[in-house]
């Protein structure tokens, strides 16, 4: 074998055991949770019982009473020591409304849940008693749930400060000025006018996310003379740590944010900056103690993970072959209070409507998004950031076009598919690559569809429905700075430092923090390909502010793309001096390409008999740099940082196949398969593993997973026993399959996968169950897709066919 | 306060406890064996919590500590032997079986009894002996598979 490319076959694209799991199946992990420090105190916070009412007392002396509670403290307390919430730092690039808040309620609570004061005591079961003691006085006010209630004149405003409930409006198409956008306006109607065919739904998604199985928590230390030392479970410790700073008004140097290695998944859930951080670390400075935080399922299900939420009127035009022409959204989203840092809830469904398009060509469109605040919690980002909503009412509007047309769903998917890339929509929004046409034309290899509609009528004349639903999706690989500094004023660049250690070992540093990914193991495979080392022999350092470079943190699937191009870049740099070194002691002029980096070796291509071990070289340069080239000086640690000159994406096909019981509305699924361009894979389980789990959360939010509100604002599904996930009876086996094309604009060529990854399956579904229904006619607009819902639509549909 | 003697992990420990305070704590707190995990509000659905209680999966969130005095219990640290990995912490390692890990432990605890009682499961037997444990990450997949693949090894002897 080629000795210059054996290693990184050996490497790229394995299914190596992951390098994070010796310690997590064996119990080691280290968890927020399992970080304990000497005089450790705990916290518990008391949350409001309403949605929405003034507090007119807060009566803490009986908590403060009981032996071992060491502080309680109020709203009103931290508004006399910390700065608001609202800090640039925290603050999108958006034109929004940006109601203040501090990190406990003052003055009213605005969502059930809504942190009133927090108890520090000794030990967490007495501070659980404490916090039970806590009497706060409330005044009710009106409540406001419904988002079209919340932007109707006169509405009651859930933030006194603000004109009314509208947060964020935005037109996504059709220029910058409301002229030009009239213009746009206009000029789409007239295609709507003129249009063979056109289909208009009002499409709603409920209040749904994805859930991370580890709670948030709270670690901080404070000391006089280094300062504040925060634990917190984080995808972005390099954010928080400048929101800290900036709230806290502590001096940079002295802030460390560290994400734990182990964290319990993140999802987006763990990406804003939240107002417990700033008040368990206003606590430790305040008490001179450590004091900790673990959020409890509850507290979590009524804070956080909560996204979707949106109600989408989508029009569609097209000609009656099946020609995609215009579409027309006005889109509302609820936002709940609206006060979260970074995205502030409405970032979500500002970047669902960019993604609208999705891979069709389209002549035009004309997209309007409002924003809503409400007496809910405020939305939290979640995988398939925004466009779950979006994505299902366009990929169902795709099927409706089909069946007025009376063609195959995948035949109207194909022929309106975008041909060629880079390409950029109608939202403005840039594909840089990939082949969309072979990605689906894969997909449809793993079904034979005439065969499948033999069997479905077959079917259908004993009583059985079957049914056949596609969808696919465009998702970012990574974000780029082009488009994160206008969306949220922070960079998109990757960064890695690679040291290497004297004994020929490989330590890297990223400023990102996984939280399950097993960027442990990708880096590891990418690192030993480029060295010509094994995996083993590499060290992934990431979460630690106080060791890694800056970066924006683990969101938007940026291992593949951003982090391990800039592992690769600072790589590079290392091997060309490596190189220089090793010619100069070898006596030849040679250049980089001129030598191999292979097991553990580095050679001399033109005279293979003269190489070096990679530890004898490394220890050379790193412990005895004497008798170097000319201009070169020893050590050997390089950080890159790594920007895409243009945003990239990933992209995925999916079908599967259903079988409904009319008499039940139930439904199982039978079949559900993909096609995807991941680019080129580094560690091919782990990218299958994102995929699986990318679908159920899917499944689980399309089916199971609500959190439901009362008029009143009362959340009701604050526990496992009524936010229902998927188990694993509930959902199919995946079948994944592959049509990648490498991306010309990383390094290794290949993506960022997994995040937007969930938001083709409820539409694939609910067309498959449409499909299946087609008989009585059935379209479904609305989610979750219960079976009580389905069994409705049928029976109606049976008193409208007799 | 009140005097117990549970053995954990081979060893027994006789420890004065709140009576109220919750096994899982325990574990955590008393012993420091943090590999045992808290997802719900101990109301048993996620599984995280999952141990052994005299060779039973039990999910320890729902016991009080004073509950297993007397008792034996295994967690998760308790499974390797001597420094090795059992086969079905080999399997979930093979099979990519896990990401963010936290579900984890759990769910080893309870297969590892499922197995002992269906050494040949089908995969849907699998499937419904995993209902009282919640994982976010894997979709399930690989999962059921390395448990499918674990149960296979077993069968030929390996331990």
């Amino acid at each position: 074998m080629d000795i210059t490319v054996q290693d990184s076959k050996r490497w790229m694209g394995a299914r190596l055991e992951r390098k994070e799991d010796l310690r997590l199946v064996s119990g080691q992990g280290k968890y927020l949770a399992d970080l304990v420090l000497p005089g450790m105190l705990h916290a518990v916070f008391v949350r409001s019982e309403y949605a929405h009412a003034r507090i007119t007392g807060i009566d803490a002396s009986a908590a403060r009473a009981l032996p071992g509670v060491v502080d309680v403290i109020t709203g009103e307390e931290i508004r006399a020591h910390v700065k608001s919430m609202r800090q640039p730092v925290l603050l999108p690039n958006l034109p929004a409304k940006y109601p203040d808040y501090h990190a406990l309620a003052v003055d009213k609570v605005k969502f059930h849940g809504d942190p009133v004061a927090v108890v520090i005591a000794r030990d967490k079961y007495l501070a659980e008693d404490a916090a039970e003691l806590v009497v706060v006085d409330y005044e009710e006010l009106p409540v406001v749930v419904d988002a079209e209630q919340a932007l109707a004149p006169g509405a009651t405003k859930v933030h006194d400060a603000e004109a009314d409930n509208e947060m964020f409006a935005m037109s996504f198409t059709g220029g910058a000025t409301p002229e030009e956008q009239a213009q746009n306006g206009s000029e789409v109607q007239r295609i709507f006018d003129t249009a063979e065919i056109v289909v208009s739904n009002r499409f709603r998604v409920h209040r749904t996310g994805i859930t991370p199985m580890e709670p948030r928590g709270v670690l901080c230390d404070w000391s006089l003379a280094d300062g504040l030392t925060a634990w917190i479970t984080t995808q972005r410790p390099h954010i928080d740590r400048l929101a800290l700073i900036d709230i806290l008004d502590i001096p940079g140097e002295r802030v460390r944010v560290i994400a734990p290695r182990d964290q319990g998944g993140g999802f987006g859930v763990k990406a804003p900056f939240y107002r417990e951080n700033v008040v368990i670390a206003y606590a430790a400075r305040k008490l001179g103690r450590p004091v900790r935080w673990i959020e409890s399922r509850y507290e979590g299900l009524m804070n956080v993970g909560q996204e979707r939420d949106q109600i989408n009127d989508l029009e569609v035009a097209a000609t009656r072959d099946g020609k995609l022409l215009a579409l027309r959204n006005r889109g509302i989203a609820n936002n709940g209070t609206g006060q979260t840092g970074v995205y502030w809830g409405f970032v979500m469904p500002f970047l669902g409507q960019v993604e609208l398009p999705n891979a069709y060509t389209w002549e035009k469109g004309d997209i309007k998004l409002r924003v809503a605040t409400t007496n809910k919690a405020c939305l939290t980002p979640s995988r398939a950031f925004g466009h779950f909503p979006t994505r299902f009412a366009l990929e169902r509007s795709i099927d409706m076009v089909a069946r007025r047309c009376g063609l195959e769903p995948a035949e109207v998917r194909r022929r309106n598919m975008v041909p060629k890339l880079p390409y950029t929509t109608i939202t403005g929004e840039y594909y840089d690559s990939g082949d969309f046409l072979k990605v689906w034309d894969n997909l449809m290899r793993q079904v034979d569809l005439p065969a499948f509609r033999r069997e479905q009528a077959a079917a259908r004349a004993q009583g059985r429905y079957l049914g056949i639903g596609f969808s696919c999706g465009v998702e970012l690989s990574g974000v780029a700075s082009e488009l994160l500094v206008p969306m949220e004023n922070q960079p998109g660049y990757g960064a890695a430092t690679v040291r290497v250690d004297p004994r020929g070992k490989v330590l890297i540093f990223g400023g990102d923090a996984p939280g399950g990914q097993g960027h442990e193991t990708t880096v590891a495979q990418v690192v030993a390909s480029i060295f010509g080392i094994d995996p083993a022999d590499t060290l992934v350092t990431t979460g630690d502010t106080g060791s890694t470079p800056f970066g924006a943190g683990t969101i938007g699937a940026r291992a593949g793309s951003y982090f391990v191009s800039a592992v690769h870049k600072a790589c590079a740099e290392l091997k060309e001096k490596i190189t220089h070194v090793l010619a100069h002691d070898l006596g030849v002029r040679a250049t980089a390409e001129e030598f191999a980096f292979s097991n553990g070796e580095v050679i001399y291509l033109r005279d293979p008999s003269r190489r070096k071990t990679f530890r004898e070289i490394v220890e050379r340069i790193i412990m005895f740099p004497v008798n170097l080239p000319e201009g070169e000086v020893g050590g050997l640690e390089s950080t890159a940082f790594f920007e895409a000159a243009k945003p990239m994406i990933c992209f995925n096909a999916d079908f599967c196949i259903v079988e409904v019981k009319p008499a039940t509305g139930e439904f199982t699924i039978k079949r559900w398969a993909t096609s995807e361009d991941v680019g080129n894979v580094i560690n091919q389980n782990i990218v299958d593993g994102q995929m699986h789990g990318a679908i159920v959360q899917g499944l689980s939010n399309a089916i199971f997973e609500e959190f439901i509100y009362t008029d009143e604002g009362q959340q009701l599904t604050a526990d496992f026993e009524h936010y229902k996930m998927a188990t694993a009876a509930d959902v199919p086996d995946i079948e994944l399959s592959y049509a990648s094309t490498p991306c010309p604009h990383t390094p290794l060529g290949t993506r960022g996968i997994g995040e937007g990854r969930p938001s083709s399956v409820p539409g694939a579904l609910c067309n498959a169950i449409c499909d299946a229904l087609s008989p009585f006619g059935i379209e479904i607009t609305e989610l979750p897709l219960r079976p009580s819902a389905l069994w409705t639509k049928i029976r109606d549909a049976r008193a409208t066919q007799r | 306060m009140q005097t117990v003697r549970i053995t954990v992990n081979g060893t027994l420990f006789e420890e004065a406890v709140p009576p109220r305070m919750l096994l899982v704590d325990f574990l955590r707190d008393r012993l420091a064996l943090t590999g045992t995990h808290v997802g719900c509000t101990h109301e048993g659905v996620c599984g995280a919590c999952t141990i052994h209680l005299d060779g039973e999966a039990v999910k320890s969130c729902m016991l009080l500590a004073v509950q297993a005095d007397g008792h034996a219990v295994t967690t998760v640290e308790g499974l390797s032997q001597h420094g090795e990995l059992s086969v079905l912490q080999r399997s979930f390692r093979e099979h990519h079986g896990l990401q963010c890990g936290y579900c984890t432990p759990g769910i080893l605890m309870n297969m590892s009894d499922f197995l002992a009682r269906h050494p040949n499961p089908s995969d849907e037997e699998i499937r419904h002996g995993l209902i009282g444990n919640l994982c976010r990450c894997t979709g399930y997949v690989h999962i059921v598979k390395a448990v499918r693949e674990a149960a296979k090894t077993l069968a030929t002897g390996a331990v």
